[in-house]
């Protein structure tokens, strides 16, 4: 009788299984490929050069350079960007003790998710632009001339500039992910821990932590992947890939496009990509490992 | 000519039975010219293409179709147009032309090459363009040396390379062999506003020392002397430093351009690098230039905050809806430094917006014809109508008034002569280029000293010398 099951099965599961082999794995598959030679992208012609651009890549520095900053957005990204959602989530949710006007913060931090990530880009590039923009003028009219400077190419502010503006743009979602948690714990917990004496730092502490633990990792993994890739706010707020503010907070995604489409090394650029495709997921098994704990059901 | 030997020959060439030397020995025998003998030996082309005459000296098939791709960038493309309709599609008019002009050229046409379908004649230019330097290194463009040797279109009595400005196509040059050919005459250099320096009684300085008190009245009048964009410093580094260094010594910016050891390190790099020291160690760059883009701080020096910018011959034109009235934009050379070789008038120039005809297009002499049309005086004096922009073909824009920029950008290409040059160091390697760039960038905010510049430029120049997946290329004086 299984032959029936089949039957039914495979017409079903065929289209999606083409889409995704043609769309999905065979690029990947070509990328691998193209990474094992010299390809510049002009012609048909690719040479096949075996693992050399993964041994150049190895004695990179600019690659390792921008791979080290990959590194850095990966501690601070997920770090900070959690600790604001879980702070908000908590201020507007937990266990019925939210503060005044809740409702309407969770829908104002939620504003900038809604923008396209290349809009925020923009227009922050307009905050920091140094003559008439905002933060400068705003620097200017507290009286901290001192700080004004030029945020996009100045190398000790440009890449935490644009950190910032990933954190203000992704900050409501995970809020959003937080508080979707938080409500679903039962604010008899709360109720039995107040009873018991504990503060409000405690019962976040023992009671929400414990019960959304599976939520923070979740976005830890989401906000790593991002902080390993990084390329559209980069290259839209600094206002171009080769532009100084880009070259100063060049990330490793931004280097394979600068090494694809600005210098033809598309060969050296794949490689890049699958580097940053095998990074990519073994940082993700290592956070699942690292973050397992025991779920409890409630 | 033999039409019967011509025929015979044609039939023994295509029926693979003789070496292709064989068949080079009898064309040459039969007189034929370089183009058809090429054609001869490709055995594909059909009997017409020898048909070669003063009206067609290219031997075009005035039946084959042709595919034209331009990018549509600052200058439009209505000057191409003007070809198709006036000129290409009126002496060809059996041809079918297929025309598009575009943006982002290296996207669009990437799978075209890939795919050994390309156009028959690209304006490969702007932003995304496809890297010249890679089509050449892979074989996908055509020689243009029988271009260059046929009768200009409507200069009488030249040769299509006679009529182009000096110098112009020295670009277009990849180890002796043209490629590629420039269209737009760019001149690069100091820009200021003449009304301005004539009310303040001030005279652009010819010196830099004149230069440097100069801008400190100027600062003291509560105008920054200088701005340009910190966001993209190759303007700096190109229109300024180059121009000044290869003033001072010609052979100093050769020796960068050939990746000569310690080319760098050489004294007159200092000295430049110095006078540039100055600008920025003296405060006369208006505050907040490093982080600029090119048309914030073009604004900038448009609304009277700073004196002198240095850009190229499309600032006109970029800027245009931006330009406040009475405001009298012209162009100088740098000012000159205490031992220079070449004198003041020399001028940093080169042609741009270059053309390519692919050698795998199915129409190479109808994309050799075609651009022989647009380099003509008529094409020529079209495009400076059109745009207010110098073109290469000499004489086309005589008696054109447009203004004052592009008065002074004719002036200056004038009073310079020969004295014109471009260093070719940011095509040949870009990664050479975006070193130099960004170490002018650290240099001119001061977290790099000159000689921290020198080293690490240096440092680039030799890890392009030693990688030997990037092509070398060479060039004299």
């Amino acid at each position: 009788m299984h032959h029936h099951k089949y039957r039914l099965i495979i017409p079903f599961l065929l289209p999606a299984a083409l889409l995704y082999g043609v769309f999905v794995v065979w690029p990947y598959a070509q990328a691998i490929y193209v990474s094992l030679t010299s390809w510049r992208g002009v012609s048909a012609n690719r040479p096949f050069v075996g693992l050399d651009n993964y041994q150049r890549l190895w004695e990179d520095d600019r690659f390792l350079e921008a791979l080290s900053r990959n590194g850095q957005l990966l501690i601070v990204l997920p770090l900070v960007t959690i600790a604001i959602a879980l702070t908000f989530a908590a201020l507007f949710t937990q266990g019925g003790q939210a503060i005044r006007g809740a409702a309407f913060y969770r829908i104002v931090f939620f504003f900038p998710q809604i923008i396209p990530a290349v809009i925020v880009g923009i227009l922050w590039s307009y905050v920091y632009t140094p003559n008439i923009g905002l933060l400068n003028g705003i620097l200017g009219g507290v009286g901290l001339d001192g700080l004004k400077r030029s945020w996009l190419t100045d190398p000790t502010t440009v890449l935490w500039a644009i950190v910032a503006v990933a954190i203000w743009s992704s900050v409501g979602f995970y809020m959003v992910i937080f508080i979707a948690s938080m409500q679903s714990i039962p604010t008899s917990f709360y109720e039995a821990a107040v009873l018991d004496g504990a503060t409000r730092w405690s019962s976040f502490k023992d009671i929400t932590l414990p019960l959304i633990w599976e939520s923070i990792r979740t976005s830890v993994i989401y906000l790593a992947i991002a902080a390993l890739d990084f390329f559209i706010l980069v290259i839209v707020v600094s206002g171009g890939s080769t532009t100084m503010g880009a070259t100063r907070a060049e990330v490793a995604a931004l280097y394979l496009y600068n090494q694809a489409f600005d210098k033809n090394r598309w060969g050296y650029a794949s490689a890049i990509g699958v580097v940053l495709l095998l990074l990519t997921l073994l940082l993700s098994v290592i956070i699942m490992r690292a973050t397992r704990r025991e779920t409890y059901q409630f | 000519m033999d039409e019967a030997r011509i025929h015979g020959l044609i039939d023994d060439a295509r029926s693979g039975c003789y070496s292709r030397r064989e068949i080079l020995k009898r064309g040459a025998a039969l007189g034929l010219s370089a183009p058809a003998m090429a054609a001869l030996v490709m055995g594909v082309v059909p009997v017409k293409a020898l048909a070669q005459g003063a009206e067609n000296p290219l031997g075009v098939d005035p039946a084959a179709p042709l595919d034209v791709v331009i990018f549509k960038g600052g200058f439009g493309d209505e000057y191409a147009i003007n070809v198709n309709e006036n000129l290409y599609g009126k002496l060809y008019p059996n041809a079918k032309i297929t025309y598009a002009g575009i943006q982002r050229l290296g996207e669009q046409l990437q799978p075209r090459f890939v795919a050994g379908e390309p156009p028959d004649v690209i304006d490969n230019s702007g932003a995304g363009n496809l890297d010249n330097a890679s089509l050449v290194a892979e074989g996908q463009l055509a020689d243009l040396a029988d271009l260059m040797a046929a009768p200009a279109y409507d200069t009488e009595g030249k040769t299509f390379a006679e009529s182009l400005a000096p110098g112009s196509q020295d670009t277009g040059v990849y180890n002796g062999t043209q490629y590629l050919l420039n269209w737009a005459l760019t001149v690069y250099g100091v820009w200021y506003n003449d009304a301005f320096m004539k009310e303040r009684g001030y005279t652009y300085p010819k010196t830099w020392d004149e230069m440097m008190t100069l801008s400190e009245e100027i600062k003291g009048s509560g105008v920054a002397p200088w701005v340009t964009t910190g966001v993209h410093p190759q303007y700096v580094r190109q229109f300024v430093f180059d121009q000044m260094l290869w003033k001072h010594d010609p052979q100093a910016l050769v020796n960068i351009d050939n990746l000569e050891a310690d080319a760098w390190k050489a004294p007159a790099v200092a000295d430049v690098l110095e006078a540039l020291y100055m600008l920025t160690d003296k405060g006369y760059f208006l505050q907040g230039w490093e982080g600029l883009d090119h048309t914030q701080s073009q604004n900038e020096w448009l609304q009277g905050k700073a004196v002198f910018i240095p850009v190229g011959t499309w600032l006109e034109n970029e800027m245009k809806g931006s330009i406040p009235p009475g405001f009298e934009m012209v162009v100088a050379p740098t000012p000159s430094l205490p031992g220079d070789k070449i004198p003041f008038e020399g001028i940093l120039a080169s042609a741009g917006e270059p053309f390519i005809v692919p050698a795998q297009g199915k129409n190479v002499q109808g994309g050799k014809e075609w651009l022989r049309l647009l380099f003509s005086k008529e094409g020529g004096r079209f495009f400076s109508e059109n745009t207010k922009s110098l073109s290469v073909v000499q004489g086309s824009a005589e008696g054109l008034e447009l203004g004052t920029a592009f008065a002074s950008a004719q002036a200056a290409l004038q009073a310079a002569g020969e004295n014109t040059f471009i260093g070719r160091y940011q095509d040949w390697y870009k990664d050479l280029a975006d070193e130099a760039k960004a170490q002018m960038a650290s240099m001119l905010q001061k977290q790099a000293s000159i000689e921290e510049f020198q080293d690490a430029v240096q440092e680039m120049a030799d890890t392009v010398k030693d990688d030997e997946s990037i092509p070398k290329y060479q060039r004299e004086l």
